[in-house]
């Protein structure tokens, strides 16, 4: 084996040429983080925002999208009283009527945006345990509580949804009673308010659905529930199995992004393949001496492996540090909300692959160019 | 030690011959020759005459087309390349014109690079190598780089590592071709002293006829034949 030392050492005959494939693997290896990022953000978001013991109850043949589903407003009620095994607190059951829409809101007259609204009763936080109030206090009649990454959602400055703000949804002027936290879920990028207030808003005679929670009940006493109640027009759904839908909804989209990284990664690659080219072919003669002293091809291959990938981890380093520096903690929208990236550790781990991948990959076909020639002419090769 | 015994290289019939276009180039033709131990041998003939090809078969660096070439006991025209790299490790030591040393290496890490391939120790590595470094006159340029040393000096660390591995053949190419003539006495000078004193046998190509007088035996090629053989 040749000497460590000899590619570290042969990194540095140009420190220019290094800084260059360094910055390129760089660039390479924070695309993919970023795609990886985005993947595990919308993917954390849509599998956080569902959970097993929360079924939905909707409108038949709306099982796609609450928003479109239309159910009963007595549904709430015989279901409270019909399903057995539902979550209870101080005596109340874990049953939220909702509904569920996409409106205009404006901070003032001329900027409108459509956002998502939730209307909701207080029971809404015996279903979705992990929303808390962060700020002010729970939505009443006449006011709304917004998601604490709504402003990213909509693109509003964050001081314009703070509690005590006035906005207007659908022409209406209401008052920000709060903001709260639902970590990790899509709900942090909707607007609640009352449920009657969006009903009349919108002017909806029914719910969207029946949220329950399951506490000793099972999903196909729910399900059976809503076969036999075909007056009611039903559909149950595991709240967890709705956002698996939507998050394969999304799917196509997360693949865009990866298309997106790999073509540029692909781009990359063959100019750094370029780069490599240009860094090997004035050392075919250094190679062909190596190889008359005894040196086999595979042991100078690997040398030559060695050097592009400390180059690469090491670009891989500069976007990590990038990464963390730039892009962790970002929030990102999508259409039914937004998450925030970060450089967890699977981000990190696909960054560290790709680089550790384009220096394995990177170094083969011009250190082969090298190492192929016939030694006679390779050692009289201009040195 | 019989006849035999004491040939380290035996040629017959030695041909290379390669396509260039369409053309079969045959810069070497069924050609005979014998080297003995501890021999000197110069190699002298006109630009395309074959004496490079030659030097390029016996060191292990070429292999021939057709004919028999045994270098140290072993026909290496049958040697798969990674074989020939071993042999060529372990048997031969090259010393080129233009030195072809390892810039980003000092003298030290250049001369120990033959070393690499076997299973010294460190210690044992370092000891022949500033010993070798010693032998050449270069002790005191241990740790310089090639660019920090003269062209003579840098020959010479090219011969400390042709010869540290202490391989029993050393093929030289013009080894004095890129230096003044008191740098090329110096090093015919340390050549010499090799057979002399440490009876390699070394194979050397030259253009330079006071070069080729300091070999034992001189050989001129011409068109891939071998013309005459003379005393050095």
């Amino acid at each position: 084996m040749l000497p460590f030392g000899y590619a570290i050492r042969n990194l540095m005959r140009d420190p220019a040429r290094l800084l260059q494939a360094v910055l390129g693997s760089g660039l390479v290896v924070l695309m993919v983080m970023i795609a990886a990022a985005i993947n595990n953000g919308m993917v954390g978001v849509l599998s956080a925002s569902g959970s097993a013991k929360n079924i939905i109850l909707l409108g038949a043949g709306s099982e796609e999208s609450v928003l479109r589903s239309e159910i009963s407003d007595r549904t709430a009620g015989i279901a409270e009283s019909s399903i057995t095994g539902l979550e209870k607190q101080v005596d109340v059951r874990a049953v939220s009527p909702e509904i569920h829409q996409m409106s205009f809101i404006a901070i003032d007259s001329n900027d409108r945006k459509q956002a998502f609204m939730r209307g909701v009763t207080p029971r809404a936080l015996l279903v979705h345990q992990g929303v808390s109030v962060q700020a002010g206090h729970y939505v009443r009649p006449g006011q709304v509580m917004v998601g604490r990454l709504a402003w990213r959602r909509l693109g509003l400055p964050e001081e314009a949804l703070q509690p005590g703000a006035e906005i207007w949804v659908e022409g209406t002027p209401m008052t920000i009673a709060g903001i709260f936290a639902a970590p990790g879920t899509v709900m942090e990028s909707e607007i609640w308010m009352d449920l009657n207030d969006l009903r009349s808003m919108s002017l909806r005679e029914h719910l969207s659905c029946v949220v329950l929670r399951l506490d000793t009940g099972e999903f196909e006493d729910i399900d059976l529930f809503t076969k036999q109640r075909l007056d009611l027009e039903l559909a149950a759904l595991r709240e967890s199995d709705y956002f698996a839908k939507i998050a394969a909804f999304y799917a196509p989209i997360r693949g865009m992004t990866w298309m997106t990284a790999l073509l540029i990664a692909t781009g990359a690659l063959l100019g750094g393949l370029n780069t490599l080219y240009a860094a090997f072919a004035p050392r075919i003669r250094e190679i062909a001496t190596l190889q008359a002293i005894g040196f086999g091809r595979r042991a100078i291959l690997f040398s030559l492996v060695q050097e592009s990938t400390i180059t690469t981890l090491c670009g891989a380093l500069v976007a990590s540090f990038v990464a963390i520096g730039l892009l962790d903690g970002i929030a990102v929208s999508f259409s039914i909300g937004s998450f925030i990236l970060s450089v967890s550790p699977s981000v990190a781990m696909a960054g560290l692959m790709t680089g550790l991948g384009l220096g394995l990959v990177g170094a083969i076909p011009p250190g082969l160019r090298c190492l192929l020639p016939p030694l006679p002419s390779a050692l009289r090769s201009a040195g | 030690m019989n006849e035999n015994n004491n040939v380290l290289i035996r040629c017959h019939e030695l041909t290379k011959n390669y396509k260039k276009g369409n053309r079969l180039v045959t810069p070497l033709e069924k050609l005979d020759l014998e080297v003995k131990r501890g021999e000197f041998l110069a190699l002298m003939g006109p630009s395309g005459s074959g004496k490079t090809t030659l030097l390029n078969l016996i060191a292990g660096i070429d292999q021939p087309s057709e004919g028999v070439l045994e270098v140290c006991g072993e026909d290496i025209g049958k040697l798969s390349r990674s074989k020939l790299a071993r042999w060529r490790a372990a048997h031969v030591g090259y010393i080129f014109q233009l030195y072809h040393l390892v810039p980003v290496l000092t003298a030290f890490e250049n001369v120990e690079l033959p070393l690499l391939l076997s299973n010294m120790s460190r210690r044992d590595r370092r000891e022949r190598v500033e010993h070798t470094l010693s032998l050449v006159g270069l002790d005191g340029r241990m740790h310089h780089y090639p660019k920090e040393l003269s062209g003579g000096q840098e020959q010479r660390v090219a011969i400390a590592r042709a010869l540290v591995a202490s391989p029993e053949l050393l093929v030289a190419d013009e080894p004095t071709g890129d230096l003044d003539r008191e740098a090329a006495d110096s090093v015919l000078q340390l050549l010499h002293q090799l057979v002399e004193e440490y009876d390699k046998t070394i194979v050397m190509v030259t253009h330079d006829p006071r070069a080729a007088e300091r070999a034992g035996r001189l050989l001129h090629l011409e068109k891939g034949r071998l013309l005459e053989t003379e005393a050095g």
